[in-house]
């Protein structure tokens, strides 16, 4: 069911403090009809029933090609002749100052080994990494003008997916699933599916709930044969003897239930929701169903795409079912395995763009060609770029001044170029856009504008975008 | 005494307190002479009405300061806690305590009435997980139902409140309020060093019934006042280390602490130095961020500060002096100065990792660290060149060695540098980058006559003088913040509804009279909790059904019950779920304090540690059922069962839990580890104790699980599942009943 809130601020009430139309004379109904009011109310008082936006939206949908560790904006979608040019040379003063984590201030410039070429009819060039990627450039619109306001991966994480360079701030995922809801019973409404490679620096609280209620938490889908937590019946159990179970709860409850308790009958219908969840969220991750064409699409068929084109393919399936928000990570576990090039850019980066291009590509078209990309909004990119400077001889630092995201799909005119920076790829210089105008702009698609999603904590409506981002214009 | 509103006598009191004068006391006296101190400083605080004592030759303020106007200071919460008597009342009989008054008072000039008294089965299940977070036995249900005397409710209380469990009911809220964790977060989310002992020294503070302003002076500067007692005895003040003075204590290991603890005749003063020390970790229990690589030293220095000044305006004051410091206060008559003003006291608080071992031990670690280093170094070297499946493996092999790092008992605690004074400026918009005037220590200017000047730069036990101001009988915030969070933990909403917020975009106070009665009480009485707990739980309005034969009109006028017609039902608080079932199962180990516990957990969780080795899963299994406040409070892998039940996310502070109800928290309870296990010991529990008898099993499960017997319609069931399915189920049900979950 679909309800309409005025507004999604919280102010300071407990939920159980909403119901105001509670009693209105039901002591002369039978007990059954009041439980089936109860059950009518329970269900408005789930907090992921689906929930519309203030205005009317374009997206319903989000997925996140998180690419972590930081992708080279040198190597992907921003050429820069002269810093090919400037190869070896300190960087020259006009540029200015930047601060790096490990790169020290008399490093050399490092020019790019990568091609560039036109691709579409936009004529947008994209680095011969992303031969795949290239093809769907009409659709994408390349923001090459970010930034961010931390140069270690922890504290951009944290930045990147909550606007905040701390932890205990609620995701964007976690935002999105507290303003919209759950268009789907049968599964969580924000999913991360890590990398299989291994963690990340900001570790789980970069996903978080933070200070909503664990209601918006994210649904990790694990790599291994059990992704989803606590979805397995215990050893010995049935389904059906499960059922039996749920339904003796029911009846327990109901049997002492007080019609003057709504939170209970909420807990009652929990029940009902996790029994659907554990019968049928399985069935999503069952590719059987897919043709080979599609498995071939994402290349799932071979290496090295096969597990990053299954977790695109599990994303697309996910949107269909009216999950908001999938993360879909790219990189885990050490260093080199994530797009965090300290060592060898040429190395790094080839191989973690051979895992990631034709999955992506594919997710795109498919999108596309099932009417999904009008309502799914793909947004690509990590916490930050890569330094012009080398590290070592042949490596890239972590670098925040300036670039790459880009975003496609859900009314996002693709096929341009947003901002620019400098001309050996330092600093956004022009229309330069900070992850909270990201978020702004996330949530303009989705039909809120950043102040309606607030929620208090500390004396404070905070809100995904700690002070006010902006919406890019250009793109919307 | 008088109160003088005057600066020099606010300079004067500093100047002289600052040097304690301490020639041959003990901490023994030292207190009552602190506390004294605290007293004389009463006249600093501006009183309703009072004019303000203008003094422009001294103010440091500049000509842009946004100006506290007397509107402003007349804000409630601002305002003296006043000294009110209960008001008068219609129904005669019904109020059992003067808060009663207070509460009937306002019911009924809203047109509400109470509701009866509980059952003697929901009061005795409701006290019990109010104050120790545990359920009643089925022995002890049927002791005080059949127990007929005047006071037989009020000796459980007593009981209750005299619990060893009671500390680790309170201190859970406590370590909520102060963001407790026991690792830093971000990428490394390393151990502060044995933080436990900060978890252990609040639930013993909890149990003794420990002033709170003592309470507060501990945390803010405990090692402050351990430095200065350390120099009167002529001891090492930056590394104190008793064991250098053999004449004052016996050499002190973290094993050997306990003991000191648990005879105070032995080295009492240690043990309350330590103590002290341990209580300063306060200020080390925020996320702290590091990284490889080059150091931003200021901007790393500013998040700390940032940080720690937060937390103090959050837990101990209820204001949101946080939202200052990139402007002046939004609502609030708090200026963008004042936040920095705070920050200044803690300017020269340092990182402090106290060593607890004898010279031996620390150079036996010394030895065994630097062997294991060197381990470390050879294999990262052979790790060069390697690929694939080898990396792996001595990837693998280098984590393990490091995991044998030894580690060396210490107090994670802060200590004062005059030498490293962190200069402190207003910032604009927050950014350490942009530098505006340096300002020093002073309170807040609302709660200070205009032109009150700051502390000189050099003032030493900066934090003590902070101490001060928080737990000065007059400043009108500290004992109404307290006395509402004892409230709200009570009743499940506070007097005010945002106890972190008491400025003027927080909740106006339902029963502003009933705050000041109760914070007035609270000071009178010492700063100690208990009598006041004691008077709550007492009263009529906490023993209230929370069934009302009027509900239906009472929702109407009040949904939210915040007149209290009768008592609101609440869902259990993570860890009392656990704890409850570990209980209930027969399972619970009722061991007290020492390191935290890490239980195991689905090994792919572990996966999503950036360092998988820091979950080693503690290996006596005995451990593994200990009471929930005993599990380890790791920043970057929280245990999915707490989380799920709404567990806070342990990086700022939480006042008031939420309480959310979804899916996977059926799924956790039905489908999860904890819920199976306990199950299944809950089930041969019962075999064990009314053998194969269905009747039998249920009932008995009923009492221990929901502290009374089934009614009819729900032994029919029971019954009835029993023909198909195991006792097993039966009981896994039960840990998903309302009943179970609830208390009401």
């Amino acid at each position: 069911m679909l309800v309409r809130p005025r507004q999604h601020h919280r102010l300071t009430r407990t939920r159980r403090e909403f119901i105001r139309d509670a009693f209105c004379g039901f002591s002369s109904l039978a007990l059954a009809s009041i439980l089936q009011r109860e059950r009518v109310r329970a269900a408005s008082l789930n907090p992921l029933a689906a929930k519309l936006p203030n205005k009317v939206p374009k997206a319903n949908a989000v997925i996140f090609l998180f690419m972590a560790g930081g992708p080279s904006h040198l190597e992907t979608f921003d050429p820069k002749p002269l810093l090919n040019q400037l190869n070896g040379q300190p960087r020259p003063k006009e540029f200015g100052e930047a601060k790096y984590q490990f790169v020290q201030k008399n490093a050399k410039l490092l020019g790019t080994r990568r091609t560039f070429k036109k691709y579409g009819q936009s004529g947008i060039e994209v680095s011969d990494l992303l031969p795949h990627v290239g093809q769907c450039i009409d659709d994408i619109a390349v923001v090459r003008s970010c930034y961010g306001d931390m140069v270690v991966h922890s504290a951009a994480q944290y930045e990147l997916f909550s606007g905040r360079v701390v932890p205990g701030f609620p995701s964007m995922g976690s935002w999105i699933t507290y303003g919209l809801g759950s268009e789907s019973e049968s599964l969580p409404s924000y999913v991360v599916m890590p990398d299989p490679d291994g963690a990340l620096e900001a570790g789980l609280p970069m996903y978080s709930n933070g200070f909503l209620p664990a209601s918006y938490q994210p649904t990790m889908f694990r790599p291994g044969s059990r992704p989803v937590m606590n979805l397995d019946l215990p050893e010995g159990v049935s389904l059906r003897e499960r059922r039996q179970t749920v339904d003796l709860i029911r009846s327990l409850n109901e049997a002492t239930l007080r019609p003057e308790d709504d939170e209970f009958a909420a807990r009652i219908n929990a029940y009902d929701l996790a029994f659907k969840m554990q019968t049928e969220a399985p069935k999503v991750f069952d590719l059987s169903d897919e043709s080979q064409e599609t498995l071939d699409l994402y290349g799932i068929g071979g290496e090295p795409t096969r597990d990053y084109g299954r977790r695109c393919l599990l994303a697309r399936r996910l949107v269909e079912k009216g999950v908001r928000f999938t993360v879909v990570v790219s990189g885990g576990g050490p260093g080199n395995r994530q797009w965090d090039a300290h060592d060898d850019i040429e190395e790094n980066h080839l191989r973690m763009a051979a895992q990631t291009d034709k999955p992506i590509a594919g997710l795109l078209k498919d999108l596309k060609r099932r009417g999904l990309l009008d309502t799914t909004l793909v947004l690509w990119g990590g916490e930050f770029g890569r330094s012009p400077e080398a590290q070592t001889s042949k490596g890239r630092d972590h670098h925040n001044l300036g670039f790459s995201m880009w975003m496609a799909g859900a009314g996002i005119k693709g096929g341009q170029v947003v901002g620019a920076t400098d001309d050996i790829g330092l600093r956004a210089v022009h229309d330069p856009y900070h992850f909270r105008d990201i978020h702004t702009t996330i949530l303009h698609q989705l039909g809120f504008d950043q102040d309606d999603l607030s929620y208090p904590h500390l004396g404070r409506n905070e809100r995904l975008t700690l002070v006010h981002g902006k919406v890019i214009q250009q793109i919307v | 005494m008088a109160r003088r509103s005057s600066l020099t006598y606010w300079n004067e009191q500093f100047d002289h307190s600052m040097q304690l004068p301490l020639k041959n006391v003990s901490l023994l006296t030292l207190w009552p002479m602190l506390l004294a101190g605290v007293w004389l400083m009463a006249g600093v605080f501006t009183a309703a009405g009072e004019t303000a004592v203008k003094d422009a030759g001294t103010t440091r303020s500049s000509n842009s300061e946004k100006v506290i106007t007397e509107k402003d200071r007349a804000f409630w919460s601002f305002q003296p806690i006043k000294r009110v008597a209960a008001p008068s009342v219609i129904l005669k009989g019904w109020a059992k305590t003067p808060l009663d008054q207070f509460i009937l008072a306002k019911l009924e000039s809203n047109g509400l009435v109470p509701s009866p008294p509980a059952n003697r089965l929901d009061l005795i299940r409701r006290v019990y997980f109010d104050l120790i977070g545990l359920p009643p036995t089925p022995e002890e249900i049927e002791a005080f139902v059949n127990d007929k005397s005047q006071d037989a409710y009020e000796r459980i209380v007593d009981r209750l409140l005299n619990s060893p469990h009671y500390g680790e009911r309170w201190g859970q809220h406590w370590l909520d309020v102060v963001r407790y964790a026991e690792t830093e977060g971000f990428e490394y989310d390393r151990n502060v060093a044995d933080a436990w002992r900060y978890r252990d020294y609040v639930i013993k503070s909890f149990n003794q019934d420990k002033p709170y302003n003592r309470f507060l002076i501990e945390q803010l500067a405990g090692d402050e006042i351990v430095a200065e007692e350390a120099h009167r005895l002529q001891l090492d003040a930056t590394r104190f280390s008793i064991e250098k003075n053999q004449s004052v204590a016996a050499p002190v290991t973290s094993e050997k602490l306990a003991d000191a603890v648990a005879e105070p005749q032995a080295g009492w003063e240690v043990a309350e130095m330590r103590e002290m020390q341990v209580a300063a970790a306060f200020h080390r229990l925020g996320p702290v961020r590091r990284n490889a690589g080059n150091q931003d030293v200021t901007g790393s220095r500013n998040e700390v500060l940032t940080e720690r000044t937060d937390i103090i305006g959050a837990a101990f004051i209820g204001l949101t002096v946080g939202c200052a410091r990139c402007h002046d206060h939004k609502f609030d008559p708090i200026l963008q100065k004042d936040y920095y003003r705070i920050q200044a006291f803690l300017a020269a608080t340092h990182e402090h990792d106290l060593i607890l071992a004898t010279k031996e031990e620390e150079t036996a670690w010394r030895s065994q660290t630097n062997v294991i280093i060197q381990q470390v170094k050879k294999l990262k070297d052979g790790l060069k060149g390697l690929k694939g499946d080898e990396a792996k493996r001595l990837r693998q092999k280098i984590q393990e060695t490091e995991n044998q790092l030894p580690i060396l008992p210490a107090i994670a605690t802060v200590r004062t540098d005059d030498k490293q004074r962190t200069p402190i400026h207003v910032l604009k918009r927050g950014d350490w980058e942009s530098k505006g005037d340096q300002v020093g220590m002073r309170g807040l200017s609302v709660l200070l006559p205009d032109g009150t000047p700051e502390l000189p730069l050099e003032t030493s036990n900066p934090r003590t003088a902070l101490a001060r101001w928080i737990t000065d009988p007059q400043h009108p915030l500290t004992a109404r913040v307290i006395a509402n969070r004892i409230w709200l933990y009570h009743f499940g909403r506070g007097i005010v509804k945002t106890p972190n917020d008491f400025g003027k975009n927080g909740d106006p106070p339902s029963h502003p009279e009933l705050l000041d009665y109760l914070a007035r009480q609270f000071i009178d009485n010492g700063w100690r909790m208990k009598p006041m707990q004691r008077m709550i739980c007492l009263s009529t309005a906490y023993q209230q059904s929370s069934r009302s034969p009027q509900a239906k009109s009472a929702m109407e006028k009040d949904p939210e019950n915040r007149f209290l017609w009768r008592f609101t039902p609440r869902r259990l608080e993570a860890e009392e779920l656990r704890d409850a079932m570990l209980a209930v199962s027969g399972a619970l180990n009722r061991k007290a304090g020492g390191p935290s516990v890490i239980v195991p957990v689905d090994e792919e969780l572990v996966k999503f540690l950036y360092k998988p080795s820091q979950w080693t899963v503690t290996s006596d299994k005995s451990e593994h059922s200990r009471r929930s406040i005993y599990l380890i409070a790791k920043r970057n892998l929280r245990l999915p069962f707490m989380e799920v039940f709404d567990q806070p996310a342990l990086i700022g502070s939480c006042a008031r839990r939420e309480s959310s109800t979804h899916a996977p928290q059926a799924l956790e309870l039905l489908n999860g580890q904890t819920a199976n296990a306990l199950a299944a010991a809950f089930a041969d529990r019962l075999m064990r104790e009314t053998g194969a008898n269905p009747e039998r099993q249920i009932d008995r499960a009923y009492w221990l699980a929901v502290g009374r017997p089934p009614v009819v319609r729900e032994k029919q069931l029971a019954l009835e599942f029993l023909k198909s399915q195991s006792l097993k189920e039966l009981v896994l049900a039960l840990f998903n009943l309302n009943a179970f979950l609830y208390v009401g």
